[in-house]
C-alpha cells in the first residue's frame, strides 16, 4: 500500500484498495477494519496520512462543468436560437466555449467578460461558415460595450490561435438588404417607394463592388457603405420620385438603423460615379452634379469595369509609365472626349480651360486630403546620451524653499475648504 | 591598442568571406554597401568605410575604462571561426534581409548595458567582438556600423532598388530605470515644480521636462519609467536628468539597470494597400477587422514586432528592443506590401 498507512486497529500495514459497491475503501487485510471510506476526490501524498484533499487541489474542478459554465453554455445556445443559425452552428459554438473555458484566464475573468465570451464564441462560429453577421448586431443583442467585445474577441483569437476568415461582404449585402422594410407597400411606404428586391440586390451589389475596386471599403467598417449603396440602388431606380427623399428618411422609412458614417459614403460614392460620367461621352454634355448623377447609375454601372479604368489611373504609376494596353483605352477616349469638345464648344458652355484631365489618382479619401501637417524628418542628432547635465537646468525644474512654503500654505487652505463643504 | 587591430581584422575577414570575387588580402580597396542606406544624407561607401575605420579608432580608446571580465578570453576564437565558416555557408545568400536575420539574436542583458553605458561606441565595439556573436548581437543601426552585405570589387550586389530606400523614424522610447533607493513622494512632488502625484489614481509622481520632451513616473520603491523620447541617447539623457532632479532634492538615488523597452517607430510607402489581400495570404499572422480597427495588425514572428498597417500606406512598428529590430521589420514587409501595390 504506497504510503505507508497502518490499522489503526491492529497496527498491521496491509492496507488494501477495496470497492464497495463503487465506492472506495481502504481496507485491513489482517483485521477487516475500514481505514477510510468515501474518499471522492483524487489524493495526492496526503493520502498517507489519510488526509482529504481540497477540492481546489483536485482535479475535480477539470472534470466539472462549473455553475457558471453552465450558465454560459445555455447562453450560447440560446443566442444561435435567437439568430435563428442552423442547428450545427449550435454545437460549434459551445464547442468553442468549452475550449475557451479551459483556459485560467477566462475562468477567472469578470462575469461581463464570459457575457462577452458567449457572443464572440457565436461570432467566431458564424465567420468560419462565412454567415454574415456584424459584431455590431451581437453587441446589441448582449447589451455589450464594442471596446469589451473587441478585446475578448481578439484574446480568444488569439488563445485558441484560430483562423476566422473576414466578413464576406456580399453575404452581408444580401442580408442587410432584405431587412429594408420597401419591399412591399404599408401605410408608412407610399407606393412609388416600394421596390423590387431582386432589382435592389443587384444594383446594391455593384455599387458596393463599384465601392470597393475605388478604395471606399478598405479599412471602414463594412456596413455604412452597404447603407450608402442601398440608398443609392433605390434612388436611381426611379429617380424622379425618390429624389426628394433623403437618406436619414430613407432608414426611417425601411425601419432600419442609420449608421452615422452613411452620409459621408455617400458622398464619396457619388463623387466616384461623378468621375465615371466625365468619361462617357453622352453623360460629359450633361454637366452632372450629386443629384442629376443618380438617374444614370444604372449605365455607369453597366460600362464600370471599363470606366474605372479610363477614369483613374493608379496612384502610384507615372504618365510615362502607363503600359501600352491603357494607353490604348485612354487614347480613344480621351480623343473621343476631346473631339466632342470641339465640336460642341459652341453649343455647350464648359468652363475655360476644363478639359479631360489626366485620369484622377485612384486612391483612399485618406490618400486623397492634403496632409494636415507635413512632419519634417528630425535631423541626424549627435547626443550620445552621456552630456554633462548643468545644474541650472535641474534646477529651473525645483521650488524654491519660499515656493514650497507658499505651496504649503495654497494646500492648506484649499484642504480647509473642502473640509467645510457646508458653511452653516 | 593592438586589441583593436585584431577586431579590424577579424571583421575584415569575415566580410572577405562572405565576398565571393574580392581576394581577402585587400579588403580596404573594396567598396563596401554600408548600411547607411537607413540614413538619408549618406553617399559615398567608401567614404562611409574610411568614416567607420575613424570611429574604430575613436571609439577604441574608450574600451579603456569598460570592464570586459564578463567575457571569456576563449570566446573570440572559437567563436571567429564559427563566424567565419557561417559566413561562408551563406555566401548564397547575399541579401541584406538574410544578414540581418542571421545577425538578430537579442542581446544578452549584460550587453545590453554595455551597449547602452557608451552608446556610441560599444556598438561598433560589439561588432567588431565577434565573441559575442552567438549570444549578442546587437543593432548595426548607426551609420558607421559594419554591414555584412555582399561586397565586389565591380558594383554593390545589393543596390537601392532592391532595399525600400525608406527609413522607419522612432518616434517614442519607453526606458526604465532603477534609482536604487526609497523615495517619498510626497516629497518629491512639494518640491519639484515639474511633478504631479495623485495617490487615488495613480501610485507614482509624473514628472516632465522640457528638453529632452519627455515623462516619468516615478514610483516610492525607486523604479522609474522614461517615456516620450525620439532616440536611445536622449531616452538615456532624459532619464539620467530625472535622476538627477531627484538627487538633488535630497534622495541617494544612483542609476542602475538602465533598460529600453519599447522602441516605436512609423514611415510611409507611399502606396495604397489592399488590407484584405494581405489578410489573405498571410493569415498566420495577420489580423484585420475593419469592423474595430481600420488598420491590419501584422505579428511578425522574426523579428519578433507588431507592425500597424494602414491603407494609405502607413506603417507603425512597435515592440521593439533594439533599433534594428525596427529596420529589419520594415525591410521584411516592404516587399509583401508591394505585391499589394497594383489593384
Amino acid at each position: 500500500m504506497p504510503g505507508g498507512g497502518r490499522c489503526p486497529d491492529c497496527g498491521s500495514t496491509e492496507l488494501v484498495e477495496d470497492s464497495h459497491y463503487s465506492q472506495n475503501q481502504l481496507v485491513c487485510s489482517d483485521c477487516g477494519c475500514v481505514v477510510t471510506e468515501g474518499v471522492l476526490t483524487t489524493t495526492f501524498t496526503d493520502e498517507g496520512n489519510l488526509r482529504e484533499v481540497t477540492y481546489s487541489r483536485s482535479t475535480g474542478e477539470n472534470e466539472q462543468v462549473s455553475r457558471s459554465q453552465q450558465r454560459g453554455l445555455c447562453r450560447v445556445r440560446d443566442l444561435c436560437r435567437v439568430l435563428q443559425l442552423p442547428p450545427t452552428f449550435e454545437d460549434t459554438a459551445v464547442a468553442y466555449y468549452q475550449q475557451a473555458y479551459q483556459h485560467s484566464g477566462i475562468r477567472a475573468a469578470r462575469l461581463q467578460k464570459k457575457e462577452v465570451l458567449v457572443g464572440c464564441c457565436v461570432l467566431i462560429t458564424c465567420r468560419q461558415r462565412n454567415w454574415p453577421l456584424t459584431m455590431g448586431t451581437i453587441c446589441t443583442l448582449l447589451y455589450a460595450d464594442l471596446d469589451v467585445f473587441s478585446g475578448t474577441y481578439l484574446q480568444m483569437v488569439k488563445l485558441l490561435g484560430l483562423d476566422v476568415p473576414s466578413l464576406c461582404l456580399v453575404d452581408l449585402v444580401k442580408t442587410y438588404c432584405s431587412s429594408f422594410k420597401l419591399f412591399e407597400a404599408s401605410p408608412s411606404v407610399p407606393t412609388k417607394y416600394v421596390e423590387d428586391k431582386e432589382k435592389m440586390l443587384s444594383r446594391t451589389l455593384q455599387l458596393v463592388e463599384l465601392a470597393d475596386e475605388t478604395w471606399l471599403v478598405t479599412g471602414r467598417h463594412p456596413l455604412p457603405v452597404i447603407t450608402a449603396a442601398t440608398f443609392l440602388a433605390w434612388q436611381s431606380l426611379r429617380p424622379s420620385d425618390r429624389l426628394t427623399c433623403s437618406l436619414a428618411r430613407f432608414c426611417k422609412l425601411a425601419s432600419v438603423d442609420l449608421p452615422y458614417p452613411a452620409s459621408s459614403r455617400l458622398q464619396e460614392l457619388l463623387a466616384v460615379l461623378l468621375r465615371l460620367a466625365e468619361q462617357l461621352a453622352w453623360l460629359q454634355v450633361l454637366k452632372l452634379d450629386k443629384r442629376s448623377v443618380v438617374a444614370h447609375v444604372g449605365d455607369l454601372l453597366q460600362h464600370r469595369h471599363t470606366l474605372v479604368r479610363k477614369a483613374f489611373r493608379d496612384g502610384t504609376a507615372e504618365p510615362d509609365a502607363l503600359d501600352a494596353r491603357e494607353k490604348e483605352l485612354q487614347g480613344p477616349g480621351q480623343g473621343q472626349g476631346w473631339g466632342k469638345e470641339d465640336r460642341g464648344d459652341g453649343s455647350v458652355d464648359l468652363p475655360a480651360g476644363k478639359r479631360p484631365a489626366s485620369p484622377a489618382l485612384l486612391l483612399p479619401p485618406c490618400m486623397l486630403k492634403p496632409p494636415k501637417r507635413i512632419c519634417p524628418t528630425p535631423p541626424v542628432s549627435t547626443v550620445t546620451g552621456d552630456e554633462n547635465i548643468s545644474d541650472s537646468e535641474i534646477e529651473q525644474y525645483l521650488r524654491t524653499p519660499q515656493e514650497v512654503r507658499d505651496f504649503q500654505r495654497a494646500q492648506a487652505t484649499r484642504q480647509a475648504a473642502t473640509s467645510v463643504p457646508n458653511p452653516p | 591598442m593592438e586589441g583593436e587591430e585584431t577586431y579590424l581584422e577579424l571583421f575584415l575577414a569575415r566580410c572577405a568571406a562572405q565576398d565571393d570575387l574580392a581576394p581577402p588580402r585587400s579588403p580596404l580597396l573594396s567598396p563596401i554597401v554600408p548600411y547607411d542606406v537607413y540614413v538619408p544624407n549618406s553617399s559615398n561607401p567608401e567614404t562611409t568605410f574610411n568614416s567607420q575605420l575613424e570611429e574604430v579608432t575613436e571609439t577604441s580608446g574608450n574600451f579603456s575604462s569598460v570592464d570586459l571580465s564578463f567575457l571569456p578570453d576563449e570566446l573570440t576564437q572559437e567563436n571567429k571561426e564559427q563566424t567565419v565558416i557561417r559566413s561562408k555557408h551563406e555566401t548564397e545568400e547575399n541579401g541584406k534581409t538574410k544578414s540581418w536575420q542571421r545577425r538578430l539574436p537579442l542581446p544578452s542583458q549584460q550587453d545590453v548595458d554595455l551597449a547602452l553605458n557608451s552608446s556610441g561606441g560599444s556598438n561598433s565595439h560589439s561588432h567588431l567582438h565577434p565573441g559575442d556573436a552567438d549570444s549578442a548581437q546587437p543593432s548595426p543601426e548607426k551609420p558607421h556600423s559594419l554591414p555584412l552585405a555582399s561586397i565586389t570589387p565591380m558594383t554593390p550586389v545589393t543596390p537601392v532598388s532592391e532595399c525600400s530606400g525608406i527609413v522607419p523614424q522612432l518616434q517614442n522610447i519607453v526606458s526604465t530605470v532603477n534609482l536604487a533607493c526609497k523615495l517619498d513622494l510626497k516629497k518629491i512632488a512639494l518640491h519639484a515644480k515639474n511633478a504631479e502625484y495623485n495617490p487615488k489614481r495613480f501610485a507614482a509622481v509624473i514628472m516632465r521636462i522640457r528638453e529632452p520632451r519627455t515623462t516619468a513616473l516615478i514610483f516610492s520603491s525607486g523604479k522609474m519609467v522614461c517615456t516620450g523620447a525620439r532616440s536611445e541617447e536622449l531616452s538615456r539623457l532624459a532619464a539620467r536628468k530625472y535622476a538627477r532632479v531627484v538627487q538633488k532634492l535630497g534622495f541617494p538615488a544612483r542609476f542602475l539597470d538602465f533598460k529600453i523597452q519599447n522602441m516605436v517607430g512609423s514611415c510611409d510607402v507611399r502606396f495604397p494597400i489592399r488590407l484584405e489581400g494581405l489578410v489573405l495570404t498571410h493569415q498566420q499572422f495577420s489580423s484585420y477587422e475593419p469592423e474595430l480597427f481600420p488598420g491590419l495588425i501584422y505579428r511578425m514572428v522574426k523579428p519578433r514586432i507588431v507592425l500597424l498597417i494602414f491603407v494609405s500606406g502607413k506603417v507603425v512598428l512597435t515592440g521593439a528592443k533594439e533599433r534594428s529590430e525596427i529596420y529589419e521589420a520594415f525591410e521584411n514587409i516592404y516587399p509583401i506590401l508591394k505585391g499589394f501595390k497594383k489593384t
